[in-house]
């Protein structure tokens, strides 16, 4: 069979409002395991570190994320290989990343960000006694129940979770029903 | 102007001979010679068949190709008359793919590369018209019942001409029906 | 075929029947899409949506099996409403009224719940192809791979007599062949019932001229159809009738042939096999011995076209390794048999069969030269005589009084219709990469690139949703007979409660589940109708290694090399 091809998740800055509802759900949903987050008002006791980030331009607002490429220079530049593909989809793992910033730099869209590591409702220390801080990326909302929380919380709809295979056929067809109304551009 | 290949739905008969021509003019007649394995089947065109049509698709070369536009590593651009990716600053990010609105750009794996984890290098692959190849487009040399064709500035132009001139016969005609 | 290949594309009007010329010739597929732009109507009888269908103006999407009530149908419609060449069937045909006796029952309204086609929509089928000329009928294995085939051939024809349309170019019916060079297999004399030159091996005339060219006594009995062979060596009680030896050459029956259990059993048990080919292949694992041959391009011989045309192939490169042409081991075979052969040549051996042919009698091999392609009947040597391109000129047929006959016969269904446990058809189909049973196309790497092992069932887009099916999923089809593994191809051409394989998958093989009923006379079977059941398999990633293994051990047990980087 074909290689798959990872999906990802892209943002619509015609429909974005810049409310960041998708930088809080996306904190909710990964914080909930290691830290108390999210039960009810006042459980934010560590800092929001969201794996997406809406980013304003000239043009307006839109949440920028990664595109979980094929050929990810952040997988190829992280020396520590902290940085693997597990399903399709391009994942750092926390405990491995000693904060290089390498990953930072090879990545074109500014999709990575260090942020502190915090677990049971606290940042985590290191020896120095400075906050520990790792290479923070969106992982698609692997292994949560429904799917990337950002695309779902988005009050607009500004957010979309490409399966681009499938995307491509379906854009195939279109292209080839086009080339029925202009078989006879002669 | 780019010039483009397009497929026509009535005289398609889906065969895919353009797919295999299309390999073989990118990899080489070696690819008759060399180990099977050793090089990767990907053809820049796709062959569309539903209840209605068979038809290939492929890149149009678009005059401001949204592929080039969203592509953060600069690796599309303008070839003489086509829009052609650099596979080697590809980093396989799909942005072009989901621009792309024909479905005309696919990512397929690199033979012999590895990217660290030890996997294959995954790159977009798109029609480059069959750019450096001296006899042009394979798919069109191939075609049994001559389905494709090259579109150049030079015939659109003229076609867009003669239709021009047939329109304004037409409402000549309904001016002055008598002459 | 009456006609020529080449007569296609100026044809006024096709009825494509039962033929996918796009998947089978592309090479004919070609001439049909150039008569389409000439201008040619096109009226397409297929249960699916092929190429043909799509650029027909009308497509008969009839239920698989009802080919005979659709015909029947026509000609009746052609009757009532006064479309017939009452002229031509005055002058050049017998049994009309007889024929008009069977299909007076067949309405179109009778014809449309069988044939699952609105009445009215035949009778627009019988208008168009009656009333535009020249009328042209292609048929394939859709009307051939059936228990009821040759009536349905014998039907064909009687819509073609009906109208007038034999006689002239671009007219008439044509059977385009299933494999490659059957016709030239058949001109040659590999039926059971014929000498080279459709000359009947019961008569006795034929029989002293044949003995007395190769002096030896011939027999006069009929042979044994390839699709009785199975029967033949496990079931058949007189031990004089037995078959102990089975030489097979350039086929692969435990491939192609129905309800491969049976056929495996046979070949087991069969005293000696001997296979000759190019190739390895599932009938090579039974066989004593294996002759390895040529292939085209390593040899130069005669082949025959659908439409009766002789080319000549040559030998483009030397062959390397321990092999022979076909025609040398032959030859060396007879010798050690006791007959000696001493051809140095394939000219000779060609001179003497159209000397003892008179339908082929002035093909020689100088004016195949010449010519490019000579369709026979051809009887003269000298240069004038350019062969046949269209058959029965002026309306004169090859009958003793050259007069054609209508044969009406009823339609009856398929042998094995769909039930409970079995609620889903199969039919067998061909797709455009692979040939016959890829011996050949499964061993070129391109041709592979695009379809490989375990194949594809295609199914319908709602019936694949309705159990839960995703494009390239493997599945497991079943049938009375025995099961496969595939893949599964959803799609809007085929209709729901249908499916169709192609043939050629060691895996994904469709005869482990086709029947070996068959056509009472052409003894051909009936590929293309048998009840089915497809289920899902749950364990995808089991079903994958599943899948490469058996691959992996089939070439294996063929003696290919199953290393990294040595994929045949």
């Amino acid at each position: 069979m074909k290689k798959e091809i990872g999906s990802f998740v892209v943002g619509d800055s015609t429909k974005c409002t810049g409310c960041k509802a998708c930088e809080l759900a996306c904190f909710t949903v990964h914080s909930r395991k290691e830290n108390p987050v999210g039960k009810t008002v006042g459980t934010v006791t560590v800092p929001v570190t969201p794996r997406l980030y809406l980013t304003k331009f000239e043009g307006g607002c839109m949440p920028i994320q990664c595109k979980h490429c094929e050929d990810a220079p952040c997988l190829n530049a992280c020396t520590k290989k902290a940085i693997t593909r597990i399903d399709h989809q391009v994942i750092v793992d926390q405990e491995k990343c000693i904060g290089c910033k390498d990953c930072m730099q090879a990545c074109p869209f500014g999709a990575i960000a260090l942020l502190p590591v915090s677990k049971g409702g606290k940042v985590v220390a290191q020896v120095s006694g400075e906050t520990r801080v790792y290479a923070s990326k969106c992982d698609l909302c692997q292994g949560i129940e429904g799917g990337p929380a950002c695309v779902r919380v988005c009050p607009h709809q500004a957010l979309r979770l490409v399966d681009p295979e499938a995307e491509r056929e379906e854009k195939n067809i279109r292209a080839a029903e086009a080339l029925l109304l202009t078989k006879n551009w002669r | 102007m780019n010039y483009f290949v397009k497929g026509n739905p009535d005289l398609c008969i889906g065969c895919r001979t353009c797919m295999i021509g299309c390999v073989v003019a990118h990899e080489g007649k070696h690819i008759f010679e060399i180990d099977p394995d050793s090089y990767t089947f990907n053809p820049k065109l796709h062959m569309v068949k539903t209840a209605k049509l068979s038809v290939p698709v492929q890149c149009k070369h678009c005059e401001n190709p949204a592929c080039m536009a969203v592509c953060p590593v600069g690796a599309i651009s303008r070839k003489g008359n086509a829009v052609v990716i650099d596979t080697d600053k590809c980093m396989g990010c799909k942005s072009c793919m989901d621009a792309c609105p024909f479905g005309a750009i696919n990512m397929v794996p690199v033979a012999g590369s590895s990217q660290a984890d030890g996997s294959e290098k995954v790159v977009a692959n798109k029609c480059d018209l069959c750019s450096g190849i001296p006899s042009g487009p394979a798919c069109v040399r191939v075609c049994p019942t001559a389905a494709l064709t090259l579109v150049t500035e030079e015939e659109l132009d003229s076609a867009m001409e003669k239709k021009r001139q047939e329109a304004a016969r037409t409402a000549y005609r309904e001016m002055y029906p008598q002459k | 075929m009456s006609m020529g290949i080449p007569e296609i594309e100026d044809a006024g009007c096709l009825l494509c029947f039962g033929y996918n010329g796009a998947d089978s010739h592309p090479i004919v597929a070609r001439r049909i899409v150039r008569g389409r732009q000439k201008g040619m109507k096109i009226i397409c009888a297929d249960p699916r949506v092929t190429e043909t269908a799509r650029i027909s103006d009308i497509h008969l999407q009839l239920k698989g099996g009802s080919n005979l009530a659709l015909v029947n149908a026509m000609a009746n419609v052609i009757w009532t409403e006064g479309l017939a060449d009452t002229q031509f069937i005055e002058e050049h045909t017998k049994g009309y009224d007889e024929f008009l006796k069977v299909i007076e029952k067949y309405t179109p309204e009778y014809a449309e719940p069988i044939t699952h086609i609105p009445a009215e929509e035949i009778r627009k089928a019988a208008r168009m192809y009656a009333t535009t000329k020249p009328a042209m009928i292609l048929y394939g294995m859709g009307v051939c791979q059936f228990t009821q085939a040759v009536d349905v051939v014998k039907g064909l024809a009687n819509l073609a007599l009906m109208t007038g349309n034999f006689g002239g170019p671009s007219m008439g019916i044509g059977p385009v062949r299933g494999q490659n060079n059957v016709q030239g297999a058949c001109d040659m004399g590999a039926l059971p019932n014929s000498y080279p030159g459709y000359q009947n091996v019961t008569d006795p005339a034929v029989r002293e001229k044949f003995e007395k060219a190769w002096g030896v006594p011939l027999s006069d009995k009929v042979g044994c159809p390839i699709t009785h062979v199975p029967h033949r060596v496990l079931h058949e009680e007189d031990e004089s009738k037995r078959i102990h030896a089975y030489y097979i050459f350039g086929e692969d029956p435990a491939q192609s042939d129905p309800d491969l259990a049976e056929v495996r059993e046979a070949l087991d048990k069969c005293d000696f096999v001997v296979m000759q080919d190019i190739y390895m292949n599932k009938t090579g694992l039974y066989a004593d011995v294996i002759l390895p041959a040529t292939a085209w391009g390593e040899n130069e011989g005669v082949y025959t076209c659908a439409d009766r045309g002789f080319q000549r192939f040559r030998k483009l490169i030397e062959p390397e390794g321990d092999l022979k042409p076909d025609w040398q081991i032959i030859a060396e075979i007879s010798t050690a048999m006791g007959y000696p052969m001493n051809y140095k040549n394939t000219e000779e051996i060609w001179d003497e069969l159209i000397d003892l042919c008179p339908s082929f009698k002035g093909a020689t091999y100088e004016k195949i030269e010449k010519y490019g392609c000579v369709q026979w009947p051809c009887r003269d040597k000298s240069l004038e005589d350019k062969g046949t391109p269209y058959l029965h000129k002026n309306g004169v047929f090859a009958t003793a009084d050259h007069k054609a006959l209508f044969y009406g016969t009823d339609w009856h269904p398929p042998l094995e219709l769909e039930n409970d446990q079995y609620p889903m058809t199969l039919s067998t189909v061909r797709e455009v990469g692979h040939y016959s049973v890829r011996t050949m196309t499964g061993n070129c790497r391109t041709l592979r690139n695009l379809e490989d092992e375990p194949g594809w069932v295609q199914m319908n887009t709602e019936d694949c949703r309705r159990m839960g099916f995703v494009k390239g999923e493997l599945v497991k089809i079943l049938s009375k007979r025995g099961y496969c593994i595939t893949r599964c191809l959803p799609t809007d051409r085929v209709k729901p409660g249908a499916t169709y394989m192609t043939y050629q998958w060691w895996i994904g093989a469709c005869n482990e589940l086709t029947t070996a009923k068959l056509d009472p006379i052409s003894n051909t079977p009936e590929y293309k109708y048998c009840a089915c059941r497809v289920e899902k398999i749950e364990d995808q990633e089991w079903a994958e290694r599943h899948v490469m293994e058996l691959y992996d051990d089939i070439r294996a047990q063929m003696g290919i090399d199953t290393g990294k980087g040595a994929k045949a």
